[in-house]
């Protein structure tokens, strides 16, 4: 069957408002009465809010609101995905380098600025952790108040949760060769280029709220129950955001700028400057302790990891980043002892969120790197090591779960081919490869709704949010490929719950899979109301009639949908409407809450020049080949993995928080702040995909825009240990670094020492 | 200190159209563009010259917006992303990041266009290392950097007239 | 950011009587690229901005006269790394200023503005050092000349008076064939501020002018006239010895969140030594050419 939107690469539906200035972000958009925020935080980490004096602030002229908790109900609201901890504004204690103490709405953005800088708030610096042993310290300060979690009795530590999977008997196991390392994954934050916008407006008996959201509809659920309005009187509407990486999955202002809005009776307006998105959001750190057992063939014998995720002052989503992204630390591989244990571990700091990767990149760095020094112990060959512990597609790697669904030896293989293995290096390089898995979604919900309208074209309504990775443009094409319309005569809705129905979520890769599914159904009812009609049309039984991409096959003669469509709507017009469900229910008895409904997949190899004199890391030849079940728009897939490629570049090479010793981050902002230019790229990027048509999706395909990002830290620090014969175990690998690491003696496998 | 009120009238031609108005004095042109005309093509980031995203051509070369103050754009000539479509015909390059896909968020979109239409006006047959350099001022996190240089050269192939 | 008057002199007298009157609570405005980022985070609070662009007299022109060159007060960043002057007498300088920030950056800051601001960081000031930069100031009381090696205090300090502005930089025109060239160490190859900013000469009489900054309150000139630096068959170790008392005087900030002073010590030699390398080996393609 041969297709023709599905496997090409149509131009990005939403591409002509992005290139002509025309698309508007939550920050374009003003209403009428709007007034402007501003948020006013304090310059510390931790402290007691002693007073605030609003005063001075209420008097500036344009002012006409400063809020603090005081404005609140009591007790403060608070709310969080995973826990209710988030208060709406500090109350008492701030907690972290930039919790809002207080909001200004004005008139103008001037107003407000001036108004916020006047907000005088008397305030004491109190005790705060900021590291792993800080917090884990027995005399450390809580962060947070034991009643928050009254049954649980980690409450009383800084330990939010410890997670732990394991099979077979690690301590039985015996190993010729065990290495065993410490390793950590630094601080970093998504750094979107638009910065997090919000906007709320009393709208009659309910409230309108915009948001850079990805989850619109987990927004809705939150907003209603803290303002106590029926969900249906609760509007989202989540513009395209300019860029989300996971930072802007959840709930963050909302909530502060729907209760100011509703207290002033008119829209209030709250958009973050760069510096606030650092302080608003960012990536788990992690310490990483991996003992890894080899027999003396090079097979894993078993895998004992701890990783110690250091999430920030409220849950947010980060102990399910913790849970989830440790659950397959062990890798892809067959193992038949692992032991896993990860913990959450608050601190006063920036409440860490959904990252790309979703907890996965910091534990694969450790893991991986382990594997390679594995490897030279036992003078095995790096490639072949992984090929002999490599799942096999239908293998159970993870016992009773979903067990491997691709057939990642290709990937492997083929990035081995890109890289030039097996050729010769040229001096001072070395190369590096690496393996990377990620599980989909493992419960999730999409509807959709497709109307075929009367003259063939279609409107999808699809609750996905786009940020950049195309879901528009795949649904398009799904419909256009379903429905026989041509590609410029669909139009996809996304972002608005009153219009577009329920979608749990846009996270986990999964929206090609879970809302693709539910596309496709809608339009399969479509083609089987089109079935009937003609069967009715034609006097036919509907069983002789099959209706296929755009096509209806009658037993003498084939026509298009529209050429039924027609005739069958008749003198009245009107459309055809389809509404489609995927949906992955709960398993309760699963330790992730559920099984993945496919797992993301990448090779990646990397050939690095080192400069032994500056420190400077040159990517000559960076491949990415990652294991997509079927691409359905291959440009849009070459430009996912190469940006999450670019972007594990920017963790592994420069990014990094740099915080005080009183927990204040010291570079905030671009200036100070560095992730890859134009002029930081590989010097060659090769990105390939594996299609075996083996996905749960739409025509054989999978989940992918993550696994591109898993391993480049391993990749690239195997290369740098290829050429200079220096393990460094700590990211980003600056200049700095790795000529501080090039100044120590080469060391042997074994304990890893770490650098600052 | 705070003299909110203080404001001065210029002239600016935008896009080809002429434009006289009453600008505070510490706007910059950035908040001018966006706030006082309407044009929220050109995009607020990082407000300190590190991000590109609120690139404008100011009488012929590239500037960040954030950093200009709208006065001192008086009389100048200013060309916003609004401006690259004539009679509603994409410019070569907007067409050519469509083509290319070097656009997937977007909010890097009008300020690379921008550059990269400079870049091109000064140097019709850039290399690719000269197109990098020439868009280094203009991040992008979503990481279209290849497809951006791709659609750039594309252009200055001569692929989209 | 806070509001303040906003004067647009047209002539040069004007703007010194504005400076001269307003005094520290004035601020010059060239290219803004360092202006208004304080403006807007507060660490500058002037009542009255002066823009000196519309002013004749600081007109961005470069010119070659008499044996010098001279480059306007209004001479932004792109116009110095293109001018053809500059590229020919003073390469290293066309190389710093190619590489301070970004193409926007470029079109708009100045070169006067970057030595006024006095950061020890910048990177056209090694450069102008190496060449015997001086500098035209004007205030209330007339014009005068300041060499440049009498122009750097400490960061964000000149000797300027408080009512005194840049006109010009005059670089003379090298009398003697020399190699010259800048290199700076950066966290990315991306556009970045430097952790060390270097500039290195060797002419034909075998005297080596290098500059750093970065390292210190205020870029550093030394000058070896011994030879040695300058000689293509020299020993490293002879070499490195004359580095090192060059390098003496740098004493990099404890606090600096973009380098260590162990590194910026590290990569101010290996700079150092670079340059030299490279100077020596421009110098011989200079000869080359002219033979």
């Amino acid at each position: 069957m041969s297709t023709r939107f599905i496997g090409t690469s149509p131009n990005r539906v939403g591409g002509f408002g992005r290139v002509t200035g025309l698309q508007e972000y939550v920050a374009d958009i003003r209403l009428p009465d709007v007034l402007e925020a501003k948020l006013v935080t304090l310059d510390c980490a931790r402290a007691r809010i002693v007073s605030i004096d609003k005063s001075v602030a209420e008097k500036v002229p344009g002012v006409r609101l400063v809020m603090t908790a005081a404005d609140l109900p009591k007790p403060m609201p608070r709310f969080g995905p995973q826990l209710e901890d988030r208060p709406v504004l500090a109350v008492g204690e701030t907690k972290y380098h930039g919790d809002p103490v207080a909001i200004v709405a004005a008139e103008t953005k001037d107003s407000a600025e001036e108004a916020a800088r006047l907000v005088r708030v008397e305030f004491e610096e109190l005790p705060a952790v900021f590291t792993v042993a800080a917090a884990l310290d027995p005399n450390a300060p809580l962060v947070q108040d034991p009643s928050l979690r009254p049954k649980d009795p980690l409450a009383s530590t800084n330990v939010l949760r410890e997670h732990r999977v394991g099979w077979g008997d690690v301590d039985a196991a015996h190993a010729d060769c065990v290495v065993e390392n410490a390793y950590s994954f630094p601080m970093v934050t998504h750094f979107a280029i638009e910065p997090h916008a919000f906007m709320a407006a009393p709208e009659g008996d309910g409230i309108a709220i915009w948001s850079s959201i990805q989850h619109p509809n987990w927004l809705q659920k939150i907003m209603s129950k803290l303002l106590e309005l029926p969900l249906a009187k609760v509007r989202v509407y989540a513009p395209d955001p300019g860029g989300g990486f996971g930072g802007k999955q959840h709930t963050k202002y909302e909530p502060l700028v729907a209760f100011a809005a509703l207290k002033v009776g008119r829209p209030v307006r709250l958009i973050l400057t760069l510096d606030e998105t650092f302080q608003a959001v960012r990536r788990a750190a992690c310490e990483i302790r991996v003992r890894t057992g080899f027999s003396a063939d090079g097979k894993l014998v078993f895998q004992d990891v701890k990783a110690d995720y250091l999430i920030g002052a409220y849950c947010d989503i980060a102990d399910r980043v913790v849970g989830k992204g440790s659950y397959p630390a062990a890798g892809p591989y067959n193992v038949p002892a692992v032991r896993i244990l990860a913990r959450s571990i608050l601190s006063h700091t920036t409440p860490s969120t959904a990252f790309r990767g979703f907890g996965n990149p910091q534990v694969n760095w450790a893991v991986e790197s382990n594997i390679d020094e594995g490897a030279r112990a036992l003078g095995i060959d790096r490639l072949e090591i992984r090929l002999r512990n490599l799942a096999r597609k239908g293998d159970a790697f993870i016992p009773f779960d979903t067990p491997s669904d691709g057939n990642w030896d290709q990937a492997v293989r083929r990035a081995a081919e890109l890289i030039g293995w097996d050729k010769p290096l040229g001096p001072g390089r070395g190369r590096g490869i690496a393996v990377g898995i990620k599980s989909g979604p493992t419960t999730g919900l999409s509807y959709s709704t497709v109307r075929l309208l009367a003259d063939g074209s279609v409107v999808v309504f699809a609750g996905t949010s786009d940020m950049g990775q195309g879901a528009r443009t795949v649904f398009a094409q799904i419909a256009a490929e379903e429905l026989g319309a041509p590609l410029d005569a669909i139009t996809i809705v996304m972002g608005d719950t009153a219009i577009v129905p329920y979608d749990q979520q846009t996270s986990a890769s999964r929206s090609t899979v879970l809302m693709g599914n539910s596309v496709l159904m809608a339009c399969r009812s479509i083609q089987s109301q089109i079935r009937a009609m003609a069967a009715r049309l034609d006097g036919l039984d509907e069983s002789k009639i099959t209706v296929e991409r755009g096509v209806v096959r009658l037993p003498d003669r084939e026509l298009t949908i529209l050429e039924v469509l027609k005739p069958g709507l008749g003198k009245l017009g009107g459309e055809l409407i389809g509404n489609g469900e995927a949906r992955k229910d709960a398993e309760p008895d699963h330790p992730l809450g559920g099984a993945p409904a496919f797992f993301e997949f990448n090779c990646t190899a990397i050939e690095a020049e080192v400069d032994h004199g500056t420190g400077d890391v040159t990517i000559v030849r960076h491949v990415t080949v990652s294991d997509v079940g079927k691409a359905l728009n291959p440009l849009q897939v070459r430009m996912q993995d190469e940006g999450a490629a670019i972007q594990g570049l920017g963790h592994t090479l420069m990014e990094h928080y740099i915080f005080d010793d009183s927990g204040r981050i010291r570079n905030l902002g671009a200036i100070d702040y560095r992730i890859p230019t134009s002029m930081d790229l590989p010097l060659e990027m090769l990105s390939e995909t594996i299609e075996n048509g083996d996905g749960p999706g739409p025509y054989g395909s999978k989940g992918m825009s993550e696994g591109a990002l898993l391993c480049v830290s391993a990749a690239v620090a195997a290369a740098v240990r290829d050429a200079t014969g220096i393990a460094i175990r700590d990211l980003p690998l600056t200049p700095e670094r790795v000529w501080r690491a090039l100044q120590e003696p080469v060391e042997q496998a074994g304990i890893g020492r770490n650098a600052r | 200190m705070s003299d909110t009120g203080n404001t001065l009238p210029i002239e600016i031609t935008v896009n080809g159209r002429r434009r006289a108005l009453e600008v505070a004095v510490h706007h910059t042109l950035l908040d001018v563009l966006r706030d006082d005309l309407e044009l929220t093509g050109t995009k607020e980031c990082c407000l300190v010259g590190e991000c590109g995203a609120c690139t404008v051509m100011v009488n012929g070369r590239i500037v960040d917006s954030c950093l200009m103050l709208a006065v001192e754009a008086d009389g100048a000539e200013i060309v916003t992303v609004e401006g690259l479509a004539r009679d509603g015909q994409l410019s070569p390059l907007q067409q050519a990041f469509l083509d290319k896909g070097a656009a997937q968020c977007g909010f890097c979109t009008p300020g690379q266009l921008i550059a990269a239409q400079a870049l091109l006006a000064g140097n019709p047959h850039p290399s690719v290392d000269e197109v990098q350099e020439g868009l280094a001022g203009n991040l992008c996190r979503c990481g279209c950097y290849f497809q951006i240089t791709e659609a750039v050269l594309a252009v200055a192939e001569g692929e989209h007239r | 950011m806070q509001s303040f008057a906003y004067e647009r002199p047209a002539t040069l007298a004007e703007a010194v009587a504005l400076l001269d009157a307003h005094g520290p609570d004035a601020r010059l405005l060239a290219g803004g690229t360092d202006l208004i980022i304080r403006l807007r985070d507060g660490s500058a609070t002037p009542r009255v901005v002066i823009d000196l662009k519309r002013i004749a007299e600081l007109c961005p022109a470069i010119r070659e006269n008499d044996g010098i060159v001279t480059i306007g007060a209004g001479s932004v960043m792109a116009d110095v790394a293109a001018s053809e002057p500059v590229r020919r007498h003073f390469e290293a300088l066309a190389e710093a200023a190619a590489v301070v920030g970004s193409v926007q950056i470029r079109n708009r800051a100045t070169i006067a503005g970057n030595i006024c601001n006095a950061s020890p960081a910048a990177d056209t000031a090694p450069p102008l050092l190496v060449y015997g930069a001086v500098i035209v100031a004007a205030g209330p009381q007339g014009t005068r000349r300041i060499p440049i090696t009498d122009f750097f205090v400490r960061s964000g300090v000149t000797t300027l008076a408080p009512n005194e502005l840049v006109t010009a930089i005059e670089i003379p025109v090298p009398a003697r064939r020399m190699g010259a060239v800048h290199v700076r160490r950066t966290r990315r190859r991306g556009h970045d501020l430097a952790s060390v900013t270097l500039c290195c000469s060797v002419d034909e009489t075998g005297v080596t002018r290098l500059a750093y900054g970065s390292v210190g309150p205020r870029p550093v000139l030394c000058i070896d006239e011994s030879g040695v630096l300058a000689d293509p068959d020299g020993a490293d170790e002879a070499k490195a010895a004359i580095l090192e008392r060059m390098f003496a005087d740098a004493s990099p900030s404890k606090r600096s969140m973009r380098a260590s002073p162990e590194y910026r010590l590290a990569m101010l030699r290996v700079l150092g030594t670079r340059a030299v390398r490279t100077a020596i080996e421009r110098l011989a393609t200079e000869r080359a050419v002219e033979t």
